[in-house]
């Protein structure tokens, strides 16, 4: 039996929204800590956490990070 | 909020695009800030700055985003050797978005997996804005 339209819809509607939410759980799940900078010829840097500098962009981050507290927001 | 007092010189004078703010008053420069967070569900502080460093808007603790962010900017122009556009570190505790552009620069603290390219594009407009003398809401909004 044909299935009804709009159920073929929502089905991919649903696949959709399960493949995204696979996609963000592996995000979250992976992503490491980055520093990087922009300038302004277009040129992008990433720091390593480990380098001497992106050690102190991290520390420099973490600072606005405490000071910038939990919610609620401004 | 509040207006921030005067901080030292020369920590912001170095503008990656090379043009000068107008000055900028606190009023329009909290509009602006309180724009942004309405915007950004994410954010969860943020501060504005002028050419000079001082702190025209920020969330709380004038002082601190004064200083933490004259840090930032100074270890970022340190690390490439030439003055930053944009800043974007992310961390297990948040991510912060940092932002010059015509002499003023904008900081923000978001929680973490902010999309970035939106806060960046949110942040500019607001400054772009303000430089034109309005307070971030544009002529339609940003």
């Amino acid at each position: 039996m044909v299935p009804k339209p709009h159920r073929v819809l929502l089905d991919r509607v649903s696949g959709y929204a399960d493949e995204a939410a696979a996609y963000m759980r592996r995000r979250r799940a992976f992503r490491r800590p980055f520093a990087r900078l922009y300038y302004g010829d277009g040129r992008a840097e990433d720091h390593a956490a480990d380098s001497i500098a992106g050690g102190e962009l991290f520390v420099a981050a973490g600072r606005l990070i405490e000071v910038a507290g939990e919610r609620p927001k401004v | 909020m509040r207006r921030g007092r005067a901080a030292r010189g020369g920590i912001f004078t170095q503008v990656a695009d090379g043009e000068t703010s107008e000055a900028i008053s606190g009023g329009s420069a909290e509009a602006a800030l309180a724009l942004l967070a309405e915007m950004s569900i994410d954010l969860r502080g943020a501060a504005i700055l002028d050419a000079n460093g001082s702190v025209l808007a920020a969330s709380d603790h004038h002082d601190r985003w004064r200083e933490d962010a004259a840090a930032l900017f100074e270890v970022a122009d340190r690390a490439g050797g030439e003055p930053v556009e944009q800043v974007h570190i992310g961390t297990e505790q948040g991510e912060v978005f940092a932002l010059r552009h015509a002499g003023l620069a904008a900081i923000a603290v978001t929680e973490r997996f902010a999309l970035a390219s939106l806060t960046f594009f949110d942040m500019r407009s607001l400054l772009r804005d303000l430089v034109r003398g309005g307070d971030g809401s544009g002529p339609s909004g940003p």
